[in-house]
């Protein structure tokens, strides 16, 4: 009888445990490594016996993933905690009041030493009309793949500019008479990586699309953006006619094939050509960043990833608390060591584990430190929709530039009003 | 309790039910479609009457869209109807090994129209896909299929017929199944030729098959979104998207319900024309 008393007690206490047990729900993609963020949740766990969290994997891309969230959050759905989001969406979060402030968790002060932390673009991507709305996860930019081997062989540098990078092409094209070999590969298919594409050329000239919330983009920053890659294609001959159904991960199965001399790619790409059985490219493949004009600045394409609260979470002291492990130097460089996503912290680039893991994290620091945001606006979709468009339409050779550039100021004036 | 009543009872579940996941989205859609309502501006909508509509009616995306599915229904409605009955006259034909048919009659129906579109997407991809192969083998030259305006559509359409004549033929090997041998016996008996009697019968009593998979194919190619979305993504530019790509991108992407919901309002209204009159056409030809 005291035997199943104690029993009986010992249910009751377990129980009472458990009920008080906090359970977080955190979403991430299905391109971002579940298997290494479980390991890092489990780590949390074992250091905060009273939490649960579990995860739920979404689609593999961004937009796949946003659809779903739309979905769940539109609803007011509870039921996710944490969500990781885009770098591109932070405004739209802001915007649509699904993303809880963070700042009433950190003192002004506090604010400001913690995002100095961190790499000033993700700060600033991250801080919409003064609240602090996400805190960065791992890093992401584009970069100037090309082949080391080829440009050896003709004795020619990495190039700084993009008309040594289009002379570099022409002269690789020409000696090595292959015709499976191309030059200079970009998106250009309606997707988000074509937006990329058209913004190159604008911030490698030194402009940009706005300015304190303000449309700066002028039509002939457009045109010339438009132009320059409907010239690598017809006029240099650097990159064949069908660009406008090159996808990103195209060029990238392309360049592991050996098809291409450059290629403008995100991080993800390195891996992929140092590592998997297939590829031609093994040990051939360098990066720099990404090439300016005569006169302009070199810039990539910032992407990234980034922590958020959902403001229909019922346990938002809690979610936040795992935001801030989250986001620490530590679950970085975990990140960096077991999933090779860049850090957001500078200092881990010099990182002795980090280093020995992604020898060319080295190289990768100058770009993303030089990586711009894409447009901060809650109506970001319909800016990038306004962009891949024009610049898809002209690929293909329904429109010039000239008309594309006057659609794009058109369609981003009626946004930016 | 009278038997009226419990009638009423039993019926209430199932009433219920189809209410809730019937009418009521279908009300919610069109109440939202009277609000400014973008989650991009803010949580909350506000009243404008309809607005939305009129600025659907000034908008030359709408035009495009419509267009675009207009074309689509045109083009793969009677593509599929004549594809199909051809198939289903195949398929009625007394073969002593029938599977090869039925297989080639079921296995476009049963692929998910997603997949459906990645495979033609790979099959007329400019560079590695198999049609451009077979043209340039022939000595042709290269096409882009995917990204001319007017080759994409035709990709498009071709693969839209691809896919849905199976679900037209079985319908209408279904109709043909009807038809009591008898009067071809007859037919052939009073000399007429198979020319005669496939005009004469065979045509006649398989109206009523083909209204049906008019019907359900012509509401169904108003919503056309699976196959060119995973073919073109509505590219070039906004060069082949339909109408229901543009009510996604509206609601979905750009978070903006109000005018997405009068999109699909407007979308829902060309369809319910569209059965209408066919209905009453089915209805005529029933007396």
């Amino acid at each position: 009888m005291k035997k199943l008393f104690w029993l009986l007690v010992a249910v009751l206490v377990m129980s009472t445990a458990l009920a008080q047990q906090t359970r977080l729900r955190v979403f991430v993609g299905g391109q971002q490594r579940p298997d290494v963020m479980r390991k890092i949740f489990d780590l949390y766990q074992s250091r905060n016996p009273g939490v649960r969290v579990d995860v739920e994997v979404g689609g593999a891309t961004s937009d796949q993933q946003q659809q779903y969230l739309t979905t769940v959050l539109a609803s007011r759905d509870p039921s996710i905690d944490v969500i990781l989001i885009d770098v591109i969406r932070p405004a739209q979060y802001a915007a649509a009041k699904w993303a809880d402030t963070l700042d009433k968790y950190l003192p002004s002060a506090t604010r400001q030493a913690l995002l100095q932390q961190y790499l000033p673009a993700y700060a600033k991507a991250n801080v919409i009309g003064g609240n602090l709305v996400a805190l960065p996860s791992f890093a992401d930019a584009q970069f100037l793949y090309y082949r080391k081997d080829l440009l050896e062989k003709y004795g020619l540098k990495p190039p700084v500019t993009w008309d040594e990078a289009i002379k570099q092409a022409q002269t690789i094209l020409a000696g090595e008479r292959n015709p499976n070999l191309n030059g200079i590969g970009f998106m250009g298919n309606i997707s988000e990586g074509t937006v990329c594409s058209f913004l190159l050329p604008i911030w490698a000239a030194g402009g940009d699309v706005d300015e304190g919330g303000k449309l700066v983009l002028t039509e002939a920053q457009a045109r010339a953006s438009l132009q320059f890659w409907l010239d690598l294609m017809d006029k240099h001959k650097v990159a064949p006619p069908n660009m406008a159904e090159k996808a990103q991960d195209t060029i990238r199965q392309e360049m592991q094939a050996g098809r291409w001399i450059f290629g403008t790619l995100f991080a993800y790409a390195w891996n992929r050509f140092q590592n998997d059985a297939d590829s031609q490219v093994k040990g051939k493949i360098g990066v720099v960043p990404l090439p300016r004009f005569e006169g302009g600045r070199s810039a990539s394409c910032l992407g990234g990833w980034q922590w958020t609260i959902s403001d229909f979470s019922k346990n938002k002291a809690q979610a936040y608390k795992l935001v801030r492990f989250l986001s620490s130097p530590e679950v970085s460089k975990i990140l960096a060591i077991d999933a090779s996503n860049l850090p957001v912290f500078p200092s881990l680039y010099r990182d002795a584990d980090v280093l020995k893991a992604n020898p060319w994290f080295a190289d990768a620091l100058p770009v993303v430190q030089a990586a711009r945001a894409r447009p901060v606006h809650p109506r970001y979709p319909e800016v990038a929709d306004v962009m891949r468009k024009a610049l898809n339409a002209v690929l293909a050779r329904i429109k010039t530039p000239d008309a594309a550039a006057k659609e794009v100021i058109d369609g981003l004036r009626a946004i930016y009003r | 309790m009278s038997e009226r009543a419990l009638a009423i009872w039993l019926l209430l579940p199932a009433g219920l039910l189809l209410g809730f996941v019937a009418l009521y989205p279908v009300v919610r859609l069109i109440y939202t479609s009277f609000f400014q309502f973008q989650l991009t501006l803010g949580p909350e909508g506000s009243f404008i009457g309809l607005a939305n509509y009129a600025a659907a009616f000034e908008d030359p995306r709408f035009w495009n869209a419509l267009k675009n599915t207009v074309l689509i229904v045109l083009i793969t409605v009677p593509g599929a109807l004549l594809v199909g009955l051809l198939l289903a006259l195949l398929a009625n034909l007394p073969f002593r090994v029938k599977w090869p048919v039925r297989l080639g009659l079921l296995l476009p129906w049963a692929l998910p129209l997603v997949f459906v579109g990645l495979i033609f997407q790979w099959f007329f991809d400019s560079q590695y896909g198999v049609v451009n192969d077979w043209i340039m083998r022939l000595g042709g030259e290269r096409q882009f299929w995917l990204f001319k305006p007017d080759l994409a559509f035709i990709a498009i359409c071709f693969t839209i017929i691809w896919k849905t004549s199976s679900f037209v033929a079985l319908i209408l090997l279904a109709g043909l199944q009807t038809i009591p041998k008898e009067l071809y016996e007859a037919a052939q008996v009073d000399g007429a030729s198979r020319w005669q009697s496939f005009w004469r019968i065979t045509l006649p009593l398989l109206t009523p098959a083909i209204l049906v998979a008019m019907i359900f194919r012509t509401i169904t190619a108003f919503q056309t979104f699976d196959i060119p979305y995973a073919m073109t993504k509505g590219g070039p530019g906004n060069a082949t998207e339909t109408l229901a790509m543009y009510v996604r991108v509206t609601s979905i992407e750009n978070l903006n319900f109000g005018y997405g919901s009068a999109l699909a309002v407007l979308l829902f209204l060309l369809s319910m024309v569209i059965t209408v009159i066919y209905l009453r056409y089915i209805r005529g030809a029933d007396d």
